[in-house]
């Protein structure tokens, strides 16, 4: 028989996939932040915020959302390397792949770029985009210039990457928007609304106010962090169900399981 | 799946890792608390000792009948004990006056086999201030005295009255107080002694032989006999 974790545990597999996205107070102000910004004639859009603060569910959200509006297009991962980006480039601007045994004039993309001004505004999602090289960066700024293509860059916040930030797109990024870590509020909401979405509504309530501040004191707010934690809660509750249920209190998540599961994601050591 | 027991005994361990931290401050606050309960203890013993002190005096003096059973010299202790309460605050002007011999003579030696009693007679014995009182007091002291005995007949009174003014050499009045303490109880050997004493030394000598004597004769009292030899040998 099918523990009652196992579809808890479920709830919390980490993906950014639309249907998983919750609707939280800061995360509405941030896309709606972000739909209004892209209405506006800006070149470059900045999107950061440390990893798990659901940067890229965000620009999946836009996507999804706008796709029928606009012609945007979302880059989930970042390409290995410039040719590879600019086939992407070139199949997005040309509506067909690059032939075969051919390469891209960057010279030739920026005339291109320039004659549609006016004519197509494209929007393009560069997700995790630490990870291109400042060449690739240079020329995306250069793209960006001929106001056709509008890029909406999402960064990880670290010091090194700030400092990417700065250095390459300070004179051209005229919105930036920052995603935070939720607060125990917050979190406790996204929580809830995640289990009660599969209808959990039990086992949403096993987990109480002291649970949530210390999976919040656990997890910092971190989204992503709050899935591991999660996910690792229920799966040793799902143990317990299946293999020594007198350990288990189905009325409340005990303490001893969110610090195992901690101890078990490195959380807290002994 | 992960091993849960491997798990389990990590956060075994993480539990007592967490704990750690409380049980060495509850350790330091033990040691803190141990160490002013000690150090308070010091000062109480030391404080508790002085209040000990002046407890038992008052209860030395005041209470007249716990001594009445064990103590012959009651008399003699209470007349300076009080005054000692009085002046126990002026002890430094106390400590200027000179103590004369005399004087130290004048005062009997307590001899009280209770243990709690002679304590405080020897601390009185080391606190010369009660004997600068009997000084300044003296006439006053056995006047007191003399009144108390004729107000509550006390065997004590009458026996520190006779002892002191045979010491005093006065023993028209020793003979007199010795009599009369005689009158009280007959089995009072010291008042006996004393009033023989006197005898021989207001010349009086058979008359008081045949006393002791006859004394002797009904008790064969040892310490009589004693008195007997010292009184043939001459010794008065």
């Amino acid at each position: 028989m099918k523990s009652r974790y196992a579809t808890a545990k479920n709830v919390f597999l980490d993906s950014i996939d639309i249907d998983d996205y919750i609707e939280l107070d800061s995360s509405v102000v941030t896309y709606q932040l972000l739909e209004q910004s892209i209405e506006k004639p800006l070149k470059m859009i900045l999107l950061f915020g440390k990893p798990g603060t659901g940067k890229s569910i965000l620009l999946n959200r836009l996507h999804k959302k706008l796709k029928q509006q606009k012609e945007i297009y979302y880059f989930d991962t970042p390409a290995a390397n410039e040719k590879e980006f600019f086939y992407k480039l070139f199949k997005v601007l040309a509506q067909q792949k690059l032939p075969n045994n051919t390469e891209i004039n960057f010279s030739a993309l920026i005339e291109f770029c320039q004659n549609l001004r006016g004519k197509r505004e494209i929007v393009i999602l560069l997700d995790e985009a630490q990870m291109y090289s400042a060449e690739i960066m240079e020329k995306i700024r250069l793209l960006s210039d001929t106001r056709t293509i509008k890029f909406v860059v999402s960064l990880h916040k670290t010091e090194d990457e700030d400092l990417i930030a700065k250095e390459h797109f300070q004179s051209r990024i005229w919105e930036v928007i920052e995603l935070r870590n939720a607060t125990n509020k917050e979190q406790t909401s996204y929580i809830h609304k995640k289990l009660l979405k599969k209808n959990l509504f039990e086992i949403a309530n096993s987990i109480k106010e002291k649970d949530m501040k210390l999976i919040h004191k656990f997890t910092k707010g971190n989204y992503r962090e709050c899935n591991k934690l999660m996910f690792t809660i229920f799966e040793i509750c799902e143990y317990y169900d299946k293999n020594e249920p007198a350990k288990i209190n189905y009325a409340k998540i005990p303490k001893k399981i969110i610090e195992m599961s901690a101890l078990k994601l490195g959380y807290i050591h002994v | 799946m992960y091993d849960i027991k491997i798990l389990e005994d990590n956060w075994e361990k993480y539990k007592i890792k967490k704990r750690k931290p409380w049980y060495i401050f509850i350790f330091f606050i033990l040691v803190v608390i141990g160490i002013i309960f000690i150090l308070l203890k010091s000062d109480f013993t030391f404080f508790s000792d002085d209040q000990n002190f002046f407890t038992k005096i008052n209860d030395f003096t005041i209470s007249k009948t716990k001594l009445n059973n064990n103590s012959k010299d009651y008399a003699l202790i209470n007349g300076p004990l009080n005054r000692l309460e009085l002046i126990e605050d002026t002890s430094k002007n106390i400590k200027k006056v000179d103590v004369s011999n005399d004087l130290l003579v004048d005062i009997p030696i307590l001899d009280i086999p209770d243990e709690s009693i002679s304590t405080q007679v020897d601390a009185l014995k080391r606190k010369k201030p009660h004997l600068n009182i009997i000084e300044s007091t003296n006439v006053k002291a056995y006047k007191d005295v003399e009144k108390r005995f004729y107000e509550s007949h006390d065997i004590d009174d009458g026996l520190f009255l006779a002892r002191s003014y045979y010491k005093k050499e006065n023993y028209k009045k020793s003979e007199y107080w010795s009599l009369q303490v005689n009158k009280l109880d007959t089995n009072v050997e010291e008042s006996l002694f004393i009033f023989v004493k006197s005898k021989i030394k207001l010349g009086h000598k058979n008359e008081a032989l045949g006393i002791l004597i006859s004394y002797i004769k009904k008790s064969n009292s040892k310490e009589a006999k004693n008195l007997l030899l010292h009184i043939n040998n001459n010794k008065f």
